[in-house]
């Protein structure tokens, strides 16, 4: 195999791994800044896959193949879906003031029975035949003209998935909102001080449900994207992990949206590198799988260095009650 | 209604919380630009009153008029929009913000970069602010985050918030128990100006001089009710006697025995000990108290008096000198060493020190015995002996729990916490008890009570320091004073060869 090519596989590829985490650490932002704990993003992504990926196959009798609206369909289904899911969230977070780890870790469990629950029914029904997963293909790939021919740098502008624009385009909007608009403002004090909203006229239980729906929206996002590129499918291997990576960075990012950008970089090119390094060398798939740890290994040694300076927002994960003391 | 001589009137309102009826029947009108407080113990219902009329709380019965017309005060952004604002107790402030976002917050001004993008307009926000702050003399940076400013700018950025929403109806929740005599009198400069403006000013607290000092009128609320309502130039005396419902004594020197001082019970040698910056906040202090004395540390907040009690009840090391327990050496011994050795702690912080706010009240009265038999058996707790010692002290200390031994702490009064915590400390058979701020935030009636306590173990044989920054309560209760400046004790006085204006002149440092 050739260096270059490697040299061009590793940023694309990296870039394919670290942008459907980064849109859910980005949703885990909304909902985490907002004082509620988010620890549902596997559950939501996959939910979100699901119904993207239905609104796929539903539609595919009616527009044939290869159309060009089916990815906005599946956007469209997948946010809807991750959106509803998380209300579940909102409801048992916001309304009932539960604890929100178990809420978390219901929506996680949850999502994965009830999906693949779901897809063998829909598959029984539509094609008598019964499987566990939907076939979606995955998107075209393309190349940005002037950029891709930078040295080194361009591979990242080669064999783009048009999902990875769309999620640095949600990245760019959420930091305006977050840091520069009145519902960011507002969002980020649930989070500090849910009681200096409350005693300045705001409504923190409808700012959380927003910032809930928003991370179920992104979240959901976030899942079609995997499953119509990197799998070509969705079935339960969806399931693997994507969402706790996603809260890693999100922690290791300190909540913020450019250090999580870097974070969710860092742990697609260690992954994407040591994936082609392995390939490279013609290593058995003992040896791949070991070095594939690496990145995960580094997290944990980098955190025990940089968690003393991270600051979580300071009411994560209380339930605002007025009365409180 | 003719009733417009009001701003704001309250008409027969009741608000019921479950098992307490926190505002029964209440009616009060208050007038444009006076400025109006409302006195009462801890729990009397000033507070829940107030937060109906910011819209916090609904009134179960009753109605709520401003400036003549009845009014549904259904949420804070209803009662803003009617020009009423609130200082809370406990600051509403986000700490990782700006003060201008926080200032702005609920009420941002929003613009629209390139038609498309809105976002707060927080410099505009600061021009207005900065013009605020001048009018009223309220000086703040609003470009400083909440986290590095102090106090009492903490407070000026809540009396911002509400002139920044124009309101006309100002209210105060004990504004003054966090602050230095000198930013009270600030404050109180501060208010002065507010009414001169022509805005109202209701202001909830329980210091009578700080009633005589501003105010025009008093309503004085007890045990949910109201009790009267007196011109301000009313007497101390009779504001308290209705506070509390019978005489009270105003002034603490009253034990009817003269000290008798017995052996040396502390000896503190040459102690010094590292603030939390670093620095030596207590600079080689030498003291030492006899049983049957109150030792009184005066002083300005923050001159090393926390860090010196911390030193002696053990929660930090010191970093030179000696403490000696009745002659032993317990200068490296723990907290429960010492506490075994003899040594009770009322600390400043009730909440966060003295109890475990979400334990029952028989917990928090166990907390210092439960490893010993009756009250545990072979490492299994005994849950009714708890209940039965909790019940003799609850009845012995007169603590006020609506549900008995079985209360959450959580939901007591300060004034209720703090018997608890010194019912727990007196019960331990300890030779010294440390008392810092004792009555901090407290009512006259609770005060009362605590100052009888103290010269009752006094009289007792107990050796007693006491750390108070009230230098009434240091010159009415101590035997011997010692003012502590900079870190250094600068002078021991026996309380009756000195006079208040000679220890406030060492306070201030200048008879050094």
């Amino acid at each position: 195999m050739d260096v270059m090519d490697v040299m061009d596989a590793i940023p694309a590829d990296g870039l394919s791994f670290a942008m459907p985490l980064l849109i859910m650490a980005i949703g885990g932002i909304y909902c985490e800044r907002g004082g509620v704990l988010m620890l549902a993003l596997e559950g939501l992504q996959g939910f979100g896959a699901f119904t993207g990926a239905l609104s796929v196959v539903l539609c595919l009798p009616l527009l044939g193949a290869g159309s060009p609206c089916l990815v906005y369909i599946a956007m469209a289904g997948a946010m809807i879906g991750g959106m509803s899911f998380s209300l579940l969230h909102a409801l048992l977070c916001v309304r009932f003031k539960a604890q929100q780890v178990i809420s978390g870790m219901v929506i996680n469990t949850l999502a994965m029975a009830l999906t693949t629950f779901l897809t063998s029914v829909v598959n029984e029904a539509l094609t008598s035949q019964v499987s566990n997963r939907f076939q979606i293909g995955a998107s075209e790939r393309f190349t940005l003209p002037i950029l891709s021919r930078i040295p080194i740098f361009g591979g990242f502008f080669r064999n783009m998935y048009p999902f990875e624009l769309v999620i640095l385009a949600v990245a760019f909007v959420s930091w305006h909102v977050l840091y520069k608009t009145r519902f960011g403002l507002r969002l980020r004090a649930c989070g500090e001080n849910p009681h200096s909203l409350d005693a300045a006229g705001g409504n923190v239980g409808r700012t959380r449900v927003i910032a809930i729906m928003i991370c179920g929206a992104l979240a959901g996002l976030g899942g079609i994207f995997v499953a119509y590129s990197v799998s070509a499918n969705f079935s339960p291997s969806i399931y693997m992990g994507y969402g706790y990576m996603a809260i890693a960075a999100m922690i290791f990012g300190n909540w913020k949206i450019s250090p999580t950008f870097a974070v969710c970089m860092f742990f697609g090119l260690t992954k994407s590198a040591g994936y082609q390094i392995c390939l490279w060398l013609g290593m058995t798939s003992n040896y791949t799988d070991l070095l594939l740890v690496i990145p995960y290994v580094v997290t944990l040694v980098l955190l025990v260095f940089f968690s003393k300076r991270n600051q979580p927002p300071r009411a994560l994960g209380d339930p605002f009650d007025k009365g409180k003391r | 209604m003719a009733s417009s001589e009001y701003i704001v009137e309250f008409r027969g309102v009741t608000k019921k919380f479950p098992g307490i009826t926190a505002n029964d029947d209440i009616s009060i009108g208050i007038r444009r630009g006076e400025i109006f407080a409302l006195l009462g113990e801890n729990g009397a219902g000033k507070s829940t009153l107030m937060s109906m009329l910011y819209g916090m709380y609904e009134p179960d019965a009753g109605d709520i008029f401003i400036r003549g017309e009845r009014v549904a005060l259904s949420s804070p952004s209803a009662a803003t929009a009617l020009g009423i604002g609130m200082v809370h107790q406990h600051f509403r402030l986000v700490p990782s913000y700006t003060i201008a976002e926080n200032i702005v917050l609920g009420m941002e001004p929003v613009k629209k970069a390139a038609e498309l993008f809105p976002y707060v307009d927080i410099g505009a926000a600061s021009k207005r602010i900065r013009d605020l702050s001048k009018t009223y003399g309220l000086e703040v940076d609003p470009a400083l985050r909440i986290e590095q400013v102090g106090v009492s700018t903490q407070q000026r950025v809540e009396i911002l918030k509400m002139l920044y929403r124009d309101a006309e109806i100002l209210i105060f929740d004990e504004p003054t128990s966090v602050l230095t005599p000198r930013e009270i009198e600030f404050l109180m400069d501060v208010m002065r100006g507010l009414r001169e403006s022509g805005r109202t000013i209701v202001l909830i607290t329980h210091k009578l001089e700080e009633i005589k000092s501003i105010a025009d009128r008093v309503a004085v609320l007890r045990r949910g009710k109201l009790a009267a309502i007196l011109p301000a130039s009313a007497s101390a005396q009779e504001m308290a006697d209705l506070t509390v419902g019978r005489p009270v004594s105003l002034s603490p020197s009253s034990s009817s025995l003269r000290a008798r001082f017995r052996d040396v019970v502390l000896q503190v040698e040459n102690l010094s000990v590292r603030g939390e910056n670093g620095l030596d906040a207590v600079k080689g202090v030498s003291f030492s108290i006899r049983g049957g004395e109150i030792f009184a540390i005066a002083g300005v907040s923050g001159n090393g008096q926390i860090e010196l009690a911390d030193a002696i009840a053990g929660l930090v090391p010191p970093c030179g000198g000696r403490i000696l327990l009745n002659g032993r050496n317990v200068t490296s011994d723990g907290v429960g060493r010492r506490t075994e050795a003899g040594v009770s702690y009322i600390p400043e912080d009730r909440q966060r020190y003295g109890l475990v706010l979400d334990f029952t009240v028989a917990e928090n009265l166990a907390i210092k015995k439960y490893r010993r038999a009756p009250y545990s058996k072979s490492g299994i707790l005994n849950r009714s002996a708890f209940r039965t010692e909790a019940e003799a002290m609850i009845a012995r200390y007169d603590i006020r729990a609506s549900g008995g031994a079985g209360t959450i702490a959580r939901f007591m009064s300060g004034g209720n916490q703090q018997k608890t915590i010194i019912a727990r400390e007196l019960s331990t058979d300890s030779s010294l008890m440390i008392f810092v701020q004792p009555t901090r935030g407290l009512d006259v009636g609770a005060i009362e009570n605590i100052h009888r306590r103290m010269l009752g173990e006094r009289d007792k044989g107990r050796a007693i320091l006491l750390v108070s920054l009230e230098l009434d309560e240091v010159m009415g209760l101590a035997d011997t004073i010692g003012v502590l400046y900079g870190g250094r004790l600068l002078k021991i006085f026996p309380a009756d060869r000195t006079t208040v204006g000679e220890v406030g002149e060492y306070m201030m440092g200048a008879a050094s």
